[in-house]
């Protein structure tokens, strides 16, 4: 029951239209004034028919997860509501409509307004954005969807803001897959909203569910759970609810595994005596060969943003590193050199760089190599350990799990390691993100 | 189902009883009837765990460290059991000298109890990646097999399994809490046929 209500708010499409003329994009680096971050406004949206009940957790619930997403990104410092001067319920949402002065006062360089209509369960939202500096309007768009939906309204305009100012659509309109114990004994894989909205609980089954992943096109989610008692992967269709159970035909195990790029096969870990190596798989589950046969520990690949790479970890050195597998030739690489425990890769989208978890004396840290190898960088401090990265659509942030504030949470960084922020606060320990492609 | 299952338990109770009792002075030592706080040295960590919930259940070798985590049980191996936990160093799955000794201990109770089969959970601690600890754990289970193959303990009677770091039988974030945790536990799977 759960799910036919998650999926039809899946299903809604939004419907969105452009209805002004946007200026000429500014393109490169988001700084306001003087290379700080970008100071912004977001005002509380107008009701324009006045006719909900709703008000005012609409007309502040759209701007708050506006602002949730400018400052996770890092690069826009929004200005407190309690400074703003003029009142968003009177005051006009266009051009000419209100005065740009009651905001440069407040030091705002750009402003965000907008006003709703609702009409019985459904909603029309109009956004601006517009240049305080210029006077100018520099993005309107109209969009229409469910009323419970206006999360991912207020969403996929922050994607617009960030596509307006770097010429890349934002990641905001995505969900991050993990596993949580809720505080309990059990794990098991839900699905949110980076603002941890729509949450939705994937697996239900009172024994362990590990290393959710998702399919290139958004629908699927791969993971591996013991709600069998043997462990195995099981492929879930997030919009119809079926399930494929992957087997294997001869004794062993799948412990983990990730679609390809293209979505028509699986790299997996499979476990047979002891000895774990990658087994390229069809989407059913079906051997289609073995990618590597060594008789020590080989496990969570990850693949080259063109499917022809698949990066993983071995212990074949003595001591578990990083290393590139060619999927065409099988020919392998070290990638790794620094440190005696490097685990957990994630290829980024653009396929420059590799991100990974790092031993460091007692502790684990996140770091990021290029994937033609080099120096390392580090991007968590070992004061806590931050483990599992993984990498926005876009490749300009990276999630992680961190128990920095005593239980496992989700955390957002920028690539580089700055701004790292909050994204989950259950009472439980939240791990093993996987960050979805871009979504409708 | 509950009441075949506590019979079942007291059966191998029984059993457990009988062989230790007939078992030659090599075996496995016998221990107190309670299987009460062990080795004195309690983890602090079960403490909060929901295994606190029936202590008196704790302490059942003849269910799986998943089976016991549905139930609510701690999966720590008590002493009374006759098959005893062999620990490991971090990111290691060698054998020590101390692990073949209560390997070959536990060899002896599978030759006196000839009807058991064993399967033997690999485990690790919380350190590190769930996925490189569920290879961990299946190369700590596989050697310990291995060795009680090579002690001429037939292979049929023996599975394994890893449960990576998930199921820990210690949840403080301390060395003497990780070493616990880094095991290879055997359970009776009597009856089941090993895969």
């Amino acid at each position: 029951m759960l799910l036919k209500v998650w999926l039809a708010v899946l299903f809604v499409a939004l419907g969105q239209s452009s209805f002004a003329l946007a200026a000429s994009a500014v393109t490169g680096e988001i700084v306001g004034q003087g290379g700080q971050k970008f100071p912004i406004a977001v005002s509380p949206l107008k009701n324009l028919a006045a006719n909900t009940a709703d008000s005012a957790r609409l007309s502040t619930g759209i701007a708050d997860a506006m602002v949730h997403d400018l400052e996770l990104s890092g690069w826009f410092r929004v200005i407190d509501r309690s400074a703003y001067i003029e009142s968003a319920q009177t005051s006009g949402i266009t051009l000419g409509a209100f005065d740009f002065k009651d905001w440069s006062t407040i030091g705002a360089e750009g402003l965000v307004k907008g006003g709703f209509t609702v009409q019985g369960e459904d909603i029309a939202v109009e956004l601006r954005l517009f240049d305080v500096y210029q006077n100018k309007e520099r993005i309107g768009k109209r969009y229409t969807g469910r009323v419970r939906d206006f999360r991912r309204i207020a969403h996929k305009f922050v994607d617009e803001i960030i596509n307006q100012f770097t010429g890349i659509p934002g990641v905001f309109n995505t969900r991050i897959a993990y596993v949580s114990n809720s505080g309990g004994r059990f794990k098991e894989i839900y699905v949110s909203h980076l603002d941890g909205s729509e949450k939705f609980q994937v697996t239900d089954n009172h024994t362990i569910n590990l290393s959710p992943s998702w399919s290139a096109d958004g629908r699927s989610i791969l993971y591996s759970s013991f709600k069998e008692r043997n462990q195995t992967l099981y492929l879930f269709e997030l919009f119809s609810g079926k399930e494929v159970k992957f087997s294997p035909r001869v004794a062993g195990r799948y412990l983990s595994g990730k679609l390809s790029p293209d979505g028509q096969s699986v790299v997996a870990t499979f476990e047979s005596g002891g000895n774990t190596n990658l087994h390229l798989l069809d989407r059913s589950g079906n051997l289609i060969r073995r990618l590597t046969e060594n008789p020590g520990i080989e496990v969570s690949p990850a693949w080259s943003p063109d499917g022809k790479q698949v990066v993983f970890v071995s212990d074949r050195s003595g001591s578990p590193q990083l290393y590139i597998l060619d999927v065409q030739s099988g020919k392998s690489r070290r990638l790794s050199y620094s440190g005696s425990y490097n685990t957990s890769p994630e290829w980024s989208p653009k396929g420059d760089r590799i991100v990974y978890t790092g031993r460091v004396g007692n502790r684990f840290a996140i770091f990021s190599i290029a994937a033609d190898g080099g120096e390392p960088r580090k991007l968590t401090a070992e004061s806590s350990d931050s483990e599992d990265p993984t990498w926005s659509p876009d490749g300009r942030f990276i999630a992680f799990s961190s128990n920095r504030a005593g239980r496992y949470h989700l955390y957002v960084m920028q690539a580089s390691g700055e701004n790292q922020r909050r994204l989950t606060g259950s009472g439980g320990d939240d791990t093993k993100p996987s960050w979805s492609p871009r979504l409708d | 189902m509950k009441n075949s299952r506590l019979l079942g338990r007291l059966l191998l109770g029984a059993m457990i009883f009988l062989a230790q009792s007939c078992a030659p002075g090599t075996g496995p030592k016998p221990v107190s009837s309670l299987p009460s706080s062990g080795d004195g040295s309690k983890p602090p960590g079960d403490r909060s765990g929901e295994g606190q919930r029936n202590p008196t259940k704790e302490g059942n070798t003849d269910q799986s460290s998943l089976k016991q985590l549905q139930e609510g049980q701690s999966p720590k191996t008590p002493a009374s059991s006759p098959l005893k936990d062999v620990f490991f160093g971090f990111d290691r799955y060698d054998l020590s000298e101390e692990a073949r000794s209560i390997l070959r201990g536990n060899s002896e109770w599978m030759k006196t109890n000839a009807a058991a089969r064993v399967e033997i959970e690999g485990h690790c601690d919380e350190r590190g990646t769930n996925e490189y600890n569920l290879a961990l754990g299946a190369k700590r289970a596989q050697v310990a097999r291995d060795y009680l193959v090579s002690l001429g303990i037939a292979a049929d009677r023996l599975s394994t399994i890893s449960y990576g770091e998930e199921i820990p039988v210690c949840k403080e974030t301390v060395e003497t809490c990780w070493l616990q945790n880094r095991r290879a536990r055997s359970v009776i799977a009597s009856g089941k046929p090993a895969s």
